[in-house]
C-alpha cells in the first residue's frame, strides 16, 4: 500500500524534469604534495601517521602498541597476529581484541581518510570493535580528493566498505572533543 | 506555546544561554575555517543544489532504481507513507525474530516517527547509541539539535544523569570519564544487541547502497553485531550515482562541524552471510512538502546543522524552543508544512538575516521560505496586533526594495525614542536579556557616507 501511494503522490506533485548539473573537477585540483597533506589531515583528525620501511613494520607496532597482547592482523605485511579470524567468525569474540592491524586500499589527501573494503578486514566489525587500529597504506595509492578516490573505488565489487577518517571520537560533553567514543579509540596509518 | 514563550524559558538562565550562544557561534567558526581551506567549495555547493534539484524533478523513478538494485543485493525494502506504518513495520520485523533488545544509532526519521515510545509499548529496549543522544535519552528529553543533540545539557547535568543511571562516581563533570563511562554502558549494550537501526545519510540509486555517517562507530557497532540492521530513510536522501557521494561528503561533516570528513562514512550494499538489512523508505509528509513550490526545496536539506548554528535566535532560545523533531531555520520551513496551526510561529523565530542561507551546503533558501510562510500564516491564521502590524511593514519593505533604506531610519528613529517596553515586546524573547546596540543619532550608512566624504 505505501509504496503505490508514495510513487504516485511523487509523479503527481514532482516538478518538470531538472537536467543533471555538469560537475567540472577541474575546479577541485591543486598542486599539493599529497603525502605531505595527507599526513598532515590524519594528524589533525587525531590519528598517528608514520612512513615506516615494510621490513620495520612489525618492530614499529611493537614499540607503539607494546602492551597489546590480542592482536589480529589482517595484513600480509605484519606477522604480528595472536588471533586468526575468518569470514565464519562470530564478530562478538573480537570484543576483547586489543589490537587490529589491517590494509587500507587508498587514502584521501583533502580529508586523511582512508578506504578499507570488507575483503581487507574479513569481518566488518574488526576496525570498530577492535580497542586500537593501525591501518596499513601504500604511499602510491593517494588521491587529492574524494570525488577522485571514488572513480577508483567505482571498479570494486560492492559489499561493505567505508572511509575512515581518524579514531571515534565525540564532542557531546560541552563540545570538548574526547577521543575513544563507541569505535576504535586510537588510529595509526602506516604509509609504506 | 509559542516559540518566543518556551525561548523565555530557556532564557531564564542566563549563563546557559551565553554558554549555548557561543558555543555554537563557535562551531559555525570551525565551519567556515574548513570550508574556506577547499578549493572550489562554491562550486561543490552549487552541484549538491543542483544534483538535489535534479533528484527531486525525477524522485520516483530513483527510488524505483534504488529498489530494484537493493533488492538485487539481497537487502529487504520496505515503504512507508507515513509514521504509523514505518513503526508498524519496524516492529514486525523485530516479531519475526524475537527481537526484544534493539539498539539505535543517529536517525532524526525514526524521532519523527516517536520510534522509541511506540517500542518501548511493546516490551522492547531500545537504547540510542549516539553519546549525545543518550544522554537526552536517558533525561527523557528529546535533541535539541539535529547534529549535536545535547548541546543544551552542562556537564555539571550530565555528570548528575550518569551518576543515577550508569553509576558514576562525581567528577565535576569531567568528558573523559563520562564519555568513557559511557562507552563501557554501550559496549554491553551493542553485545546484546538483536538488531540495530541506523538512519541513512545517502541512499545511492544507481548502486542501491547507502551511507551511513558517524564519528563515533555507533552505527557500525550496531549493525555489524545485530543480526538484523534496519535502515529507515526519508524519500528525498536518494541520490543518483556513487560517485556524487564526492560531492556531499566533501559539504557534509565541513558543514557540520568543521571537520574534513566523519571519523565513519560506511558503505552498506550487500549483508553479511547470514544476515539481513532492511530498508525503511518513508514519506510522512515529504510528498506533500514537494508539491508546494515555494518550499520543495526544502527537501535538499542534508541535516548538516549548519543553518541552526549560524542562526541568531536558534543560539539564544535553543533547540528545544521549536518544539518540533527538525529545529533552527530548516526545521521551522519544514515543521508549518506539517501542522501550520501548531507550528505557526516558528517563521518568525527569525532576523530574515539570511545567514542560514549563505552556510547552507545545498544551498536552500531559508531564509526567503520563512518569508513565504510568514505571508501564509498572517493570512490564514489570527495575528496579535503587534505582529501583524511589524508583519505589514516587513511586507512593503520587501515588496518594494527601494523602501528598505527609508524603513531603517525609522525604525531606528524608533528605537531611539520609543519606551523600552514597547522594543522588547514580549514577541521578542530572545532579544530580552540583550541590550539593543546603543543608537547613536546615525546609521551605519549616514556615517559611512559622511566618513568617505569627510576622508574624500
Ligand atoms: S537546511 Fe542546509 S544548513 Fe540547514 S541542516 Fe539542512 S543542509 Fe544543513
Amino acid at each position: 500500500m505505501g509504496r503505490e501511494a508514495i510513487l504516485k503522490s511523487i509523479k503527481n506533485n514532482k516538478p518538470d524534469l531538472l537536467s543533471i548539473p555538469e560537475i567540472d573537477v577541474t575546479q577541485f585540483t591543486e598542486e599539493v604534495n599529497l603525502i605531505e597533506v595527507f599526513k598532515n589531515n590524519v594528524n589533525l583528525v587525531g590519528g598517528n601517521i608514520k612512513e615506516v620501511d615494510p621490513q620495520d613494520i612489525d618492530v614499529e607496532i611493537k614499540k607503539m602498541y607494546p602492551n597489546a597482547e590480542k592482536i589480529v592482523s589482517v595484513a600480509d605485511e605484519c606477522s604480528l597476529g595472536t588471533v586468526q579470524i575468518s569470514g565464519k567468525t562470530d564478530p562478538h569474540e573480537l570484543n576483547s581484541i586489543d589490537l587490529a592491524i589491517i590494509k587500507g586500499s587508498l587514502g584521501v589527501a583533502e580529508n586523511g581518510a582512508v578506504w578499507i573494503s570488507e575483503n581487507e578486514i574479513v569481518v566488518r566489525a574488526l576496525p570498530f570493535i577492535t580497542n586500537d587500529l593501525v591501518i596499513v597504506l601504500p604511499k602510491d595509492q593517494l588521491y587529492l580528493h574524494l570525488l577522485h578516490a571514488y572513480e577508483i573505488i567505482g571498479k570494486r565489487e560492492r559489499r561493505f566498505g567505508l572511509f575512515l577518517s581518524g579514531p571515534s571520537k565525540t564532542a557531546d560533553i560541552e563540545q570538548c572533543l574526547v577521543i575513544g567514543a563507541q569505535g576504535a579509540i586510537s588510529l595509526t596509518v602506516i604509509l609504506i | 506555546m509559542s516559540h518566543a514563550k518556551q525561548a523565555e524559558i530557556f532564557n531564564k538562565n542566563e549563563a546557559k544561554v551565553n554558554w549555548h550562544d557561543k558555543a555554537l557561534w563557535y562551531v559555525r567558526e570551525k565551519r567556515d575555517n574548513s570550508a574556506h581551506n577547499v578549493k572550489g567549495w562554491e562550486h561543490l555547493r552549487d552541484s549538491a543544489s543542483g544534483i538535489k534539484a535534479h533528484v527531486l524533478s525525477n524522485l520516483d523513478e530513483y527510488l524505483i532504481q534504488f529498489e530494484q538494485n537493493a533488492l538485487q543485493n539481497g537487502i529487504k525494502v520496505h515503504w512507508a507513507s507515513d509514521a504509523e506504518e514505518h513503526n508498524t513495520i519496524i516492529h514486525e520485523i523485530l516479531k519475526d525474530h524475537k527481537a526484544e533488545k534493539v539498539v539505535k544509532s543517529k536517525s532524526m526519521l525514526t524521532e519523527e516517527c516517536h520510534l522509541n515510545p511506540y517500542l518501548e509499548e511493546k516490551g522492547i529496549e531500545v537504547i540510542d547509541t549516539d553519546l549525545g543522544e543518550r544522554i537526552v535519552q536517558l533525561a527523557k528529553e528529546p535533541p535539541s539539535h539535529i547534529v549535536l543533540p545535547a548541546i543544551h545539557k552542562t556537564k555539571e547535568e550530565v555528570d548528575v544523569l550518569f551518576q543515577e543511571h550508569l553509576g558514576t562516581k562525581a567528577s565535576q563533570g569531567d568528558p573523559e570519564y563520562l564519555t568513557n563511562a559511557a562507552r563501557k554502558h554501550l559496549r554491553g549494550k551493542f553485545l546484546n544487541a538483536d538488531v540495530a537501526i541506523t538512519g541513512v545519510n545517502f541512499a545511492v540509486a544507481d548502486t542501491g547502497g547507502f551511507v551511513v555517517c558517524t564519528n563515533e562507530g555507533n552505527a557500525d557497532m550496531g549493525a555489524h553485531l545485530a543480526k538484523v540492521h534496519i535502515a529507515c530513510m526519508g524519500i528525498e536522501k536518494i541520490i543518483p550515482k556513487e560517485g556524487h557521494l564526492g560531492i556531499f561528503l566533501r559539504l557534509l561533516a565541513r558543514s557540520a562541524t568543521g571537520q574534513p570528513i566523519t571519523t565513519y562514512s560506511s558503505h552498506f550494499n550487500k549483508p553479511t552471510e547470514g544476515k539481513e538489512i532492511h530498508i525503511v523508505i518513508v514519506d510522512n509528509g515529504r510528498t506533500e512538502q514537494l508539491s508546494r513550490e515555494d518550499f520543495r526545496a526544502s527537501l535538499h536539506c542534508i541535516r548538516c546543522g549548519a543553518c541552526m548554528n549560524t542562526c541568531p535566535i536558534y543560539r539564544r532560545s535553543g533547540g528545544h524552543s521549536y518544539d518540533a523533531t527538525i529545529p533552527g531555520p530548516i526545521g521551522s520551513i519544514l515543521s508549518p508544512g506539517k501542522d501550520l496551526k501548531k507550528h505557526s510561529s516558528l517563521p518568525f523565530a527569525s532576523t530574515l538575516c539570511g545567514s542560514c542561507s549563505n552556510v547552507c551546503p545545498v544551498k536552500i533558501n531559508i531564509h526567503e521560505q520563512l518569508y513565504k510562510w510568514r505571508q501564509i500564516i498572517v493570512k490564514e491564521q489570527p495575528q496579535p496586533v503587534v505582529k501583524k502590524s511589524i508583519l505589514k511593514m516587513t511586507g512593503t519593505v520587501f515588496s518594494k526594495p527601494g523602501l528598505y533604506s527609508f524603513i531603517g531610519k525609522s525604525a531606528r528613529f524608533a528605537l531611539k525614542y520609543a519606551p523600552k517596553s514597547l522594543i522588547y515586546s514580549k514577541l521578542n524573547a530572545w532579544g530580552k536579556a540583550r541590550d539593543l546596540p546603543e543608537v547613536k543619532n546615525e546609521n551605519f550608512d549616514d556615517w559611512y557616507k559622511k566618513r568617505s566624504k569627510n576622508n574624500g
